[in-house]
Parts: structure tokens; sequence; C-alpha cells
């Protein structure tokens, strides 16, 4: 029973986004016109979509015991030793993945502060670190290197505005863009 | 047809130019490496290329999208062959016989039979789209919303029935999808829907910001998790082509023609692409080609198959999104993107405006594919030795490409959060094994779908028989209906083989 329920817990989780979905579709204000659709129709045809595929998988799950019989698009069908080849993760593995997205979050944070080049210089850093190289010079260097790059294409040749930063680290961007001689 | 003769001559001349020229060979190198790579993907790679086009000239820049699109279909058949390591999904049918033939010492026959597949498949899609576009944007003129829908219904409902995964988990994916182009305002009423209170999302969320973060941000994550475990390379020696010979092509003629045919139409379906042309292409071949009880044991045609049938996808992808606006699969949809951030819109009428640009770009297909075969034949072992290179570096380079995606679409930072956040959603997909392509052909193909479906129920009085009532919307909804019922005859097919050898 457990098995089949762990099996039927996404569905669980899906219809329940469904039913709140359909709720938030329904405070859709709107200027009603007599005999034409609303703008929530299409959002509901979508929910609906969720809703019944999360049914027929609770009710499979707990019919079949989870059993994987289902119907499969035709790639899946070729593609068997490409799925034989896939691992599960490990738990060193996972923490690799949470320090990962972390990361990520910590960029998105501290990119409007830091601004985009000194953000962007240290995330290359420490995910190369994460990522498990250990090889300090190319590191550095690759990141260095890449930084003054990006800099000189993103903010010179195809000018793309990105964050400066705040003071003092606005000082960092300004140095940069000095050295790749942005006016 | 002397026009269109005409047109292509001034489009090679156009092609010629100091700036398309360089486009054209930086877009198949940067293709090449990206099919190397097994971490980055070929839509990936167009993505991330997208911001450096943002200053350049429309032309060059779909001129840089395009090579790049035609040399990921072929970049990683030499790691596939060689070490086993398929650089792109689309790969995958090539390694069961390309692999298996370099095992028995014939590397370099593998490696000459995906030349040639590679450059005959993209020649006739090319020529094909050049002799079709034409036609189907003059056909277009005639479409009406009825017919709009029916052909963006078609395409999602391709890509569920051809796709990987389950039917379900597809359609559930398509339907996420559908929902989060439907975040913003409402185009008939101009109310606001799904936003929060926020300001940003009342733009809506814009479909390059999910392919970003799902295609990009996603695959990193995916082989973060996996520890960056790409296999070292070995035995480079290998690395070289040799071509077949006249005998042996002609021997395959037929083979060759019919899956490129193949390849061509699976690419002018709206939503599919390469990965499903190789796969199908390949199934076919297994299913009723000469040598079907052969395939997968090294035999070139289990080469041949998929790759001709991916490279010509390219082309017939082509002809959607030129005639009709309408992306015929992800790296497409890119395309689309840098047209529309272009101001330009693809359709029927581009031909009528922009006939020297959609023919430089036709001819940009043809050189393109010439080039990158004679890339391909000289450089190989300069390009698969990006292999050396080590994952993760490449990997956080590429996280920063996603960033700048993301960043300089709308010039928001809150874009950036949109892309984390379909980060994380596509490499939860891919973790549970949910497809990720029907979310994001969901989210690009839902506003024209909506668009369509709306106008149509206004126009004609609430009456949906109207999609099935008109002869071509009609013609397009059986098509639609036959392609959801595939995987149901598929699948009972199989259980009836099944029951039969069980007894």
């Amino acid at each position: 029973m457990a098995q089949r329920f762990k099996a039927a817990l996404p569905y669980f989780v899906g219809l329940a986004l469904a039913a709140v979905l359909n709720h938030l579709a329904g405070t859709i204000t709107y200027p009603a016109r007599p005999g034409q659709l609303g703008p929530d129709v299409w959002p509901r045809i979508a929910i609906a979509i969720i809703a019944v595929v999360c049914i027929y998988e609770i009710a499979k799950a707990f019919l079949l015991g989870g059993a994987h019989s289902g119907v499969q698009g035709i790639a899946e069908h070729l593609n068997a030793e490409d799925e034989a080849e896939s691992e599960p993760a490990t738990g060193s593995r996972l923490s690799l993945l949470l320090g990962g997205i972390g990361l990520t979050l910590a960029y998105a944070v501290l990119v409007p502060i830091f601004g985009f080049l000194l953000a962007s210089y240290l995330f290359l850093i420490l995910f190369m670190y994460l990522g498990g190289i250990r090889n300090h010079v190319a590191i550095w260097g690759s990141s260095t290197v890449g930084m003054l790059v990006f800099a000189f294409i993103f903010l010179k040749v195809v000018y793309v505005s990105l964050p400066r930063g705040v003071p003092p680290f606005d000082q960092v961007t300004q140095f940069v863009m000095d050295v790749v001689q942005v006016r | 047809m002397v026009e269109i003769f005409t047109q292509l001559g001034a489009g090679f001349i156009n092609c010629l130019t100091p700036a398309n020229l360089v486009m054209l060979v930086l877009g198949i190198v940067v293709g090449l490496l990206v099919g190397v790579l097994p971490g980055l993907t070929l839509v990936m790679g167009v993505v991330l290329v997208l911001p450096f086009t943002y200053q350049m000239d429309i032309t060059a820049a779909i001129v840089l999208l395009t090579a790049m699109y035609v040399s990921g279909t072929y970049g990683g058949a030499f790691t596939a062959i060689l070490f086993r390591i398929p650089g792109e999904p689309l790969d995958v049918p090539i390694l069961w016989d390309g692999y298996t033939m370099a095992q028995k010492g014939r590397a370099a026959d593998a490696l000459g039979w995906t030349l040639i597949a590679a450059l005959g498949g993209g020649f006739i899609s090319a020529i094909v789209m050049v002799l079709m576009t034409q036609p189907v944007a003059n056909f277009a003129l005639q479409f009406s919303t009825p017919e709009y829908f029916a052909i963006v219904l078609f395409g999602l409902s391709s890509v569920i029935a051809l796709g990987r995964g389950s039917l379900p988990n597809a359609f559930l994916s398509l339907a996420i999808g559908l929902l989060i182009a439907s975040v913003g305002t409402d185009v008939i009423y101009g109310s606001y829907r799904f936003t929060f209170g926020m300001p940003i999302l009342a733009d809506g969320i814009e479909f390059l910001v999910v392919m970003v973060g799902a295609y990009g941000v996603g695959e990193v994550l995916t082989r973060l998790e996996q520890g960056f475990a790409t296999k070292p390379i070995a035995k480079i020696e290998q690395a070289s082509t040799r071509l077949p010979s006249l005998r042996e092509l002609f021997r395959l003629r037929w083979m060759f023609l019919r899956s490129s045919i193949l390849g061509n139409i699976i690419g002018l379906v709206p939503g599919a692409g390469a990965t499903i042309a190789s796969f199908v292409s390949y199934g076919v071949e297994a299913q009723y080609g000469r040598r079907r009880r052969e395939m997968g044991t090294g035999i070139p045609e289990g080469i041949v198959a998929p790759q001709s049938a991916s490279t010509a996808s390219v082309g017939g992808a082509l002809v959607p999104l030129l005639a009709l606006g309408i992306p015929g699969s992800g790296a497409t949809a890119v395309m689309l993107g840098a047209f529309m951030l272009q101001g330009v819109q693809p359709g029927p009428q581009i031909l009528l405006t922009s006939s020297t640009m959609v023919y430089t770009i036709f001819a940009s297909v043809f050189l393109g594919i010439a080039l990158m075969c004679v890339i391909g034949f000289y450089f190989i072992r300069m390009l698969v030795r990006v292999l050396d290179f080590p994952e993760a570096i490449v990997s956080a380079f590429v996280m920063l490409m996603c960033f700048i995606g993301a960043m300089s679409i709308r010039n928001n930072i809150t874009d950036l959060w949109l892309m984390i956040g379909f980060g994380v959603i596509g490499y939860l997909l891919e973790r549970f094994r949910f497809p990720v392509a029907p979310m994001v052909l969901g989210v690009i193909l839902g506003p024209i779908a909506e668009e369509s479906f709306m106008n149509t129920m206004i126009s004609f009085g609430n009456d949906w028989t109207v999609f099935f009532t008109r002869p071509i919307s009609g013609t397009i909804m059986a098509a639609v209906i036959i392609t959801l019922l595939l995987p149901f005859l598929s699948w009972s097919r199989r259980r009836m083989k099944a029951g039969a050898a069980s007894s």
C-alpha cells in the first residue's frame, strides 16, 4: 500500500495544485460579454488536462500497484539502451546538486548588489570548485580571462544592460570597464 | 521557378559577404562543438548564443543560428561513434550501429557514412525547403484562425505521441507549458491572469526565459548531480573518416531518400525536431527496412537512417517558421525569438516583405551543410579534443551564459529568478522522468493556440465543430486524432505480440 501511495504522491500534489489553480482562474476579473468565452477558459482547459491525467495516474497506481505499464511515446520504445545507462543519484551527488542550486540562488540575490562582473566572477570560481576541479591555476585563470572576455563582448561589442552593483562594489565594475576600455 | 533560382543565386551572393560568411563559419564551428559536448544540447547552444545577436543585423543573426542548428545535428555523431558518448539525444540511434561498427575496427567507415548521410539528407531537405516555402506561404494566406489552431494542435500532439516518456506525463508536461504561457495579460480582454500582483508577470513569461532555464540550467543541474561524469576519451587516432564508394552509396539510394524525406516531413510538423526525426527514422528502418534483422549489429543503414533524417529535419523545420510563423522545433523557436527581438514577424507575408533575407537564409543552409562536412572531415580530431576540457569549467560558463540570456531579454532581474525557477522545474521533470519538450513547446505554441482558438470561438459563435467541418482544418484535426492514437495502436500491438509469445 505504501508503494502504491508513493507512486501516486506526485499526482496527488498535481491534483491539489490543479484545484488551487482552478480557484485562481475563477478570480480573474474581466468585462463579461454575452455569448463570449472569458479569459479563464483557456487556462481551465490546461488545468482540466492536469486534473484528468492526475486522476488517471492515481487510479492506475492504486489499481495496478504503480506498475510501469502505460502507453508511451513512439521514440521511447527505441531508447531502452539509453535508459539503462542512467544512474540513480547518490547522497554525495545530491549535496552537489543542492550546492549548485544554492550557489545559483545566491548569485541571483547578490548580482544587483555586487554587480554582474564581480558576482559572475565569484560564481565561476565557486562553481568550478563545486564541480570538483582542484587545479587552482585553471580555475582562477579561466575565470579571470573569461570574465574579461565577457565584459568586452557584452559591455562593449554587444551592449547588454547588466547590473553595475551598488557602492562600493560598483567600483569593481568600473575598474573592469576601464580595463576593457568601455566608456 | 526561375524567380526562385534567381533569388537563391542572390542569396548565395549575400551569404558570401564578409559579415555573413564569418557568422556562417562561426555558427558551424560552435554548432559542431555544441554537438560534441554531451552537457550542451543543440537547442541549449542556440539559446545561449542568442544574446550575442542583439546588436547584429537580422540576416547575420539568423545565418549564425541556422548554421549552429545544421551543424549541431552532425557534431554529436563523432563522439557517439568513437567513444559511445552521444553528444545530443538525437545521436542515440546513431550510437547503436555506429559504435558497434567502430568496435569492429571500422570507425572511419562509420564516420564516412555519417558524413554522407548528413550531406545528402541536408541537401535534399534544403532543396525541399526552397521549393516548398513559397507554395506553403501562398497556401497559408488562405488560412483563417481554425486552420492555425489545427496546425498548432497537430504540432503539439505529434510531440506528445512521437516523443519519449509516458503519454500521460507528456500531457501533464504540455498542460504545465500551456498554463505558463497563459500567465500575463490576456490578449482578448486585457485582463490579468496569474500575475499575483507582480508587474513583470503582467507582460507574461517570455518563452526564452523558460527555454534557457529548462534546457540550460536544468541540464547543468542534472549533470552536476551526476558529478560531471563524462568518460575520458581515448583512441583519438581512430578519428578519421573514410567515405563510402559510389557503389555502396548506390545500394542504399532508396533508403537514403526515404530517411531524408521522412526527416523532412517530421521537421515540417510544428514542434517535432531532429531528435524525433532520428528516432522515428531508425524505428522505420528497424521495422520495415531490407536489413531490419541486422539493425544494431553495425550496418550502414543504422547510421544513415537517423543521421540523414535528423539533418533533413532542419530544412523542414525552417518552412513552418518562415512561411507560417510557427516554429518547427526548439531551435527554430529560438530563431523566432531572434526575429521578434529584431522586430521582424515571420509568416506568409515574409517572402513579400523580406525575400532577400529569406533567400540568404536558404543559401546559408546549403553552404552550411557543405562547410560542416568539410570541417567535420578535416578537423575531426581537433573537434573531439574539446571533450578533454573539464566539464565543470564548461558548465560554469554555460550557467553564466544562461544568466546573461535571462537578464538581457527584458533587462530585468525578475527574469533571472524566473529562469532559475524554470531551471529547477526542468531538472525535476528530467529527474522524475517527465519529458521537458512538451512543456517548452506548450509555452511557445500556447499563445498562438489560444489566440486562434479564442478568435475562432468569437468569429464562429462558440461553435467548436468548425474545426472539423472546414476542409483544411478538418483534415488536420483528423491527422491530430490519428497521431494521438498511434501510441495506443503501438502499445496494443506490443501487448498482442507479448501475449502470443507467452502462449
